[in-house]
Order: C-alpha cells, then structure tokens, then sequence
C-alpha cells in the first residue's frame, strides 16, 4: 500500500477485486424459500421478529432466480428429490446450499423406504447443521461461517 | 401449463402450483384447471413428504415412537405426543397423575397457541398483512422459550410420555406462564386490530372459500373448518379426554362458512385456550407426574442405582420395550388442524402391529376443492392457508 | 342412543350378520362382508353417524381374510363413536364415497400405503407414493428399508442416481 498513500482524494479506498466482490456476495445472500418440513419452521424463525436474519443482510426470496443460497430445510424424499434438484439447478451461479437438520444431512431418523439418506446425494453441499431441529442460532452459524467462505473465494482465478 | 378448448370462446388453462410455492405451507402441489381467472378445479397432488412414519411404527417399541409423533404436526408437537399416549394408556388402563394431567392440559393448550400464532402468521402474510408476522412469532418465541425451560427442546420435545410426562417443569416456568397469559389476550387484540375490521383482510376474505354445513359433515373435515362451517362440535368437550371437563371454557363457532369465519373461530380459540391455561394455573395441584405403574413406568436413575429390580426392570423395558395386549385401541384429541387420532393395533408384541395416525389436515385437504372451486386463482393462496394444512401430518 | 340400544337396532335390521364388543374403550360392531355396505349407509341415514372420521385398512398376511378394513364413524349429533369392522379374503371391497364424500382420499390412502382395492371408486389412483412405486408399503412383507425403487425412474430427466 505504501506506493499508493496520499496518491488519491479522500473517501477512496483501495482493495481487490476479490475483496470487493466477496464482500458484496456475502452481505446480501439471498436463500430462496425452501421449507420441506419440521426445520423450516425453525428457519422461519430465524427470519422473524427475534433472530431476524434481516440484520446480516439475508432475505429470503420466493423464487431460486434471484437466490444464491438454497437452506434444505427439512427431509427430502424420493418424490421431492426431483424438485430439489431442479430448483438447484435454476440458481444462478455463484451458488451455495445448506443441509439443515439431520434429515437434510442424513436422512436422521427416517431410515424409510421412501426418504432420501441425505441431501448430499442430489446437490453438493456446503454446510452441514446437525439438529432436529437446529436451533436458529445453529442455523445463524451456519450462515456467518458460510460468510467466512465466501470471503476467501478467488473470483477471477478459478 | 397446458390449454384445452372448451368452446369458441373460452379454454380451460391447467396450471401448476408448487411443490416449491411459498404459500402453499411446505411441499403442497396443486394442479389448478382455470376458466379464465376462475377456478373449475383443484387436484392436490400430496405425499412429496411421504417419510413412512406409520410403517416406521411397526419397527419401534412403544415407547420408541413417541419422538415421530412430534414430526407429524410439527407445528404442535406437544398435541400429537397426547394424541398418541393416550391412545396406548387405552391398552393399560392407568391413573395418570393429577399434576401430570395438569401438566399435559397446558402443554396442549401452550401448543395449541402456538400453532395458531404460525397460522395467523403465515395466513396473513399470504394475502398481503405483513406485520402480523412479525408480531405472532413475537409471541410464538414466548411460548417455545417456555417449551425449552420445561423440556430442554423449543419444538420437538416428546416431553408427554405414556403413563404421564417426562419430568416436573421448574418454577421458572410456571412464572413464565403466568406472565404470558396476563399478556396473550392484550396481544391478541393487537392482531385483531390489524386484521379483524381491516377493509382489505375483509374483502379477502369473507364469502370466499364457502364450504356448507352439510359438505363440512360429507367431507368429514374436523377442527375450525367445521367450526366455522356452523357444526357446534369440539372433542374437549364432546368426547372428554383427560381432564377437560373440569376446565370452563366456551366452543367457538361462526357460521360463516368462509375463509373469516375461520379465522374468527381460530381467534377466538387461542382465548378461550387462555382461559384453560389460566384455570389450570390456578387449580394444578403438587406431586408425582408418572405414573407407577409397573407395566409401563420406567424406573428413576436414583431407583436404579439402589434396587435391583429397579435394575432389571429398566433393562428391559428400555430393550425390549412393554407389551400391549391383543386388540385395538384409538386415542384422539382435538388437534389445532382438526380431530387427530392414533388406531393401534397390537398382536400382544411391545410393537404396535399396525398404527394408523388419523390426521386432521389429510381430511380437510379432501375438502379444498368445494372450497375453491369457482374462485378466482388469487384466492386459492387465502383458502389454503384457511385450511392451516402441515405437509408433515398429510403426507406422514 | 347409547350403544347398546344401537346394537339392539342393528341386530333387528341385520339379524345374525353382525357382532359387537366393547374393548379398550372402544366399542366395535363386526359385520359380515355380505351387508357391510348396507349396514354402513343405514349407520349414516337411519342412525345419524354422519361424520366418517377414518377408515384403517390391516394386513393379516396368515389369516385366511387377508384384510382388516375398520370404519371409524361418529354422530356429532348422538356424540358416540363406533367402529365397524369388516374381514375380506381377497384385496378387493366396495367403495364407500358414494355415502361419505371424505372417504375419497381415506381410501386412495389405503390404497396405497395397504393395497386395497375400492371397487367403485371414482379415482382410484396412488396418492402418497409416486406411481413407479411397485408394491405397497404397508404390506407386511415390504420391507422397511425398501428403498431399490429409487432408482426406477427418471421423471425429470436430471440422471439423479441414488446409492445409499
Ligand atoms: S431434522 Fe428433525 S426437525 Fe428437521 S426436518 Fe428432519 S425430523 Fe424434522
């Protein structure tokens, strides 16, 4: 930095271009609503009057083209895997996905004929919450340290 | 979408809605025929969180399911585990302790608030009322901090066992409780403030989503839709379980048979839900909370640690589980969505041979059809959320 | 009415066809497979229970009647609750929703999940299962973990495979 001190008028201030594009990726991810069972209650809560994910910039969006961040809330069976996949797939890139919950992580307790043992089957996975449900501060962690990722993310060197 | 000609001048138009829809509360998918804007059919396309619970069933002891029973309705977890206890006390025939009974009275009723909360929540937020989101999960946090003091858990707490509850709730909770219900019926006016004489809500709702008293009783809907399709019918009081005749409290009706009937009855029952709580404040009693009842009691740590047969016996009830007698036994109670019920059917093993949950949103969806049909699409968003629906319970 | 009185009633009207017991608080009427449709809709129109609560369908893989389907019905009016059972050999009985609207979806779920088929029925289709399901889960001889199925199908075209 020192070549470039005193060098520009106030109010600028010099970083990457990584560093600039982190940043605005990761306060403003954008979950698209994807509640599948017991946890989205919890993940609704988490957006609502006492957690409010508002406050770190998160706000859910009803529909995938507009999110980069899908939370699986809840277990996925073999009828929904399809869907799953799909709304997944109308995300634009970057993307991250969230399995909450031990279902969305493993199947949890339904070891059935008709559910999925973990989400990570259909969609790669970033963040794992282990939980019936996780609590939101369980799912407010999963989001900074999902933050904390996305600021080491190299955008022009892939 | 697909398009289908029906004479010169209209065409039937089909169109999809969910399963990632966010108003239809979960997994929903419906498969709307419209004339126009107007509805001409609905065909719910459900199961997309079919998780084999009632087949899971088969595979647990009895005591081993009570955690999937807060899975159905997660929206009230603490009514199913009541739902499914007593149903299997049925099998035994025991004395549930008065604290006990108590206990689970306003457990039931704490979960019946909090349902409601999401319903109103989420109900208004659909047809465009945002603040009261915010408001009734203000509310809702309250009455999950009290779950968690009591249970350790905010929702999936499996805190009702057979033969009584868990484990005796702190002091702390009881102050909690009583500060929320001096505050509930001030907080629910704020609601019905925002809701009840407001133009817009009543534009969106009344006269929409008729259902008649007579297709309420054909369809076999149970809860506030029936309530508020003018069928004067609630299981509290009509099939007493538990304690409930001891409480005073009133059944609300409204024969409006629309999308604001029921919402009124559902106000009016997180009241008269108040009223209970307040009531069983005032008259619960100290003591044991489960019973001691040999068959099914599970022996206490400090038990264990000093007597054999204590030893033994939670030895094997805990591997083996207890065995139910041969025959049926069906214990239901008035769920927030409806009339929800266990059938069990036991072969003598400590397994039920064949469990059939009997769930109220199931029941009512049958019934969104006659609700809808004749609507315009905009509505169809206002008369699911009417129906208050839990994709866990439909599905299983 | 109680049911004892209902009981005296149904006998007269179904004499030898039906039976009746009172166990963990629940009370039952068996009715033999030849009038269990005519003894369900004079339970609707002649003695008030209009409200079809559930029907439950049972595999008994050993016995000879290989099925179990019990309606759970009540009189709001009366405020009593009865069971009717009614034994079959074979997989198939008749629908019931042209008494009780609401047995439509009670009975695809039975369908199903148990595999009974409701003669009669205006959409007999599966429900809760897609319909590459094969079998029925409920059946005792379905196993739990079943879960070969999953890849049966591709219904979206994404080439999901499943291996766990
Ligand atoms: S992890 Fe638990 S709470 Fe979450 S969806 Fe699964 S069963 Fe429900």
């Amino acid at each position: 930095m020192g070549l470039m001190e005193h060098k520009f008028s106030d109010n600028i201030i010099t970083s990457t271009v990584d560093g600039v594009i982190n940043w605005a990726r990761r306060s403003s991810l954008w979950p698209v609503t994807f509640g599948l069972a017991c946890c989205a209650i919890e993940m609704m809560a988490a957006g609502a009057s006492k957690y409010d994910l508002d406050r770190l910039g998160i706000i859910f969006r009803a529909t995938p083209r507009q999110s980069d961040l899908m939370i699986v809330a809840g277990t996925v069976t073999r009828k929904m895997a399809p869907v799953v996949r799909k709304v997944y797939d109308q995300m634009p890139e970057p993307k991250w996905v969230i399995a909450m919950g031990s279902c969305a992580t493993s199947g949890g307790i339904f070891d059935t004929y008709s559910t999925v043992q973990g989400v990570d089957e259909i969609v790669p996975v970033d963040f794992y919450i282990p939980g019936c449900p996780p609590r939101p501060e369980a799912l407010l962690d999963a989001l900074v340290a999902l933050q904390e990722k996305i600021k080491s993310d190299k955008v022009l060197r892939k | 979408m697909s398009a289908m000609v029906k004479d010169n001048l209209s065409e039937i138009v089909t169109v999809n809605m969910g399963p990632q829809h966010p108003s239809t509360h979960g997994v929903l998918r419906l498969v709307v025929d419209l004339d126009g804007e107007t509805i001409v059919g609905v065909r719910p396309d459900v199961g997309f969180l079919h998780r084999g619970v009632e087949k899971l069933a088969e595979h647990r002891t009895y005591h081993q399911f009570i955690p999937l029973t807060d899975r159905l309705d997660y929206l009230s977890p603490l009514s199913n585990n009541l739902a499914y206890c007593l149903a299997v006390e049925k099998f035994f025939d025991v004395k549930i302790p008065e604290r006990a009974e108590y206990l689970r009275v306003i457990f039931a009723e704490l979960a019946r608030a909090a349902s409601h909360l999401v319903w109103i929540a989420t109900h208004a937020l659909d047809i465009g009322a945002m603040t009261v989101f915010l408001y009734a999960f203000r509310e809702r946090e309250l009455i999950l901090d009290m779950f968690e003091i009591a249970t350790g858990q905010r929702m999936t707490s499996s805190w009702i066992r057979v033969g009584g509850i868990r484990e005796d709730v702190p002091p702390l909770f009881f102050e909690k409780l009583k500060e929320f219900v001096s505050i509930f019926d001030d907080r629910i006016n704020t609601y019905e403030n925002l809701l009840t004489k407001n133009r817009i809500w009543l534009s969106r709702t009344v006269g929409i989503g008729k259902l008649s008293r007579e297709d309420a009783l054909d369809y076999g809907v149970s809860g506030p839709i029936m309530r508020g399709s003018g069928i004067d019918f609630d299981l509290r009081r009509d099939e007493p379980y538990g304690i409930y005749n001891r409480f005073k409290f009133e059944v609300a009706v409204s024969d409006g048979c629309d999308i604001y009937s029921r919402y009124l009855v559902r106000v009016k029952e997180m009241r008269e839900s108040n009223k209970i709580l307040q009531q069983a404040l005032d008259q619960i009693p100290e003591g044991p909370v489960m019973t001691d009842d040999p068959r099914i009691e599970i022996p206490s740590h400090e038990d264990v640690y000093e007597k054999m047969e204590a030893l033994i016996r939670r030895f094997y009830i805990i591997t083996k589980g207890f065995a139910a007698p041969k025959g049926e036994a069906y214990g239901c109670v008035e769920a927030p969505k409806g009339e929800l019920g266990f059938y069990i059917v036991s072969d003598g093993d400590t397994k039920p041979y064949r469990l059939k949950i009997r769930a109220p949103s199931y029941v009512n969806l049958g019934a969104l059809e006659a609700m809808a049909k004749g609507h315009m699409l905009a509505d169809l968003v206002g008369i699911i959320g009417s129906v208050d629906i839990v994709l866990g319970e439909i599905d299983r | 009415m109680n049911f004892s009185d209902l009981v005296k009633k149904i006998e007269e009207k179904f004499p030898s066809k039906t039976s009746s017991y009172e166990k963990f608080g629940s009370r039952f009427i068996v009715v033999d497979r030849s009038c269990y449709k005519e003894l369900l809709r004079s339970m609707k129109y002649d003695f008030g229970f209009e409200y079809l609560v559930d029907i439950v369908a049972t595999h008994w893989p050993k016995r000879k009647e290989k099925f179990d389907i019990v309606y759970n019905l009540f009189s709001v009016a009366n405020k009593i609750r009865v069971f009717v059972k009614v034994a079959i050999e074979g997989d198939k009985i008749d629908s019931v929703v042209d008494i009780w609207k609401g047995a439509n979806y009670l009975e695809r779920e039975q369908y199903d999940l148990v595999g009974v088929k409701f003669e009669g029925h205006p959409d007999l289709r599966r429900i809760l299962l897609p319909e590459f399901f094969e079998g029925h889960p409920l059946r005792k001889d379905y196993p739990l973990k079943g879960r070969k199925w999953f890849n049966n199908a591709d219904e979206q075209g994404l080439g999901l495979k499943f291996s766990r």
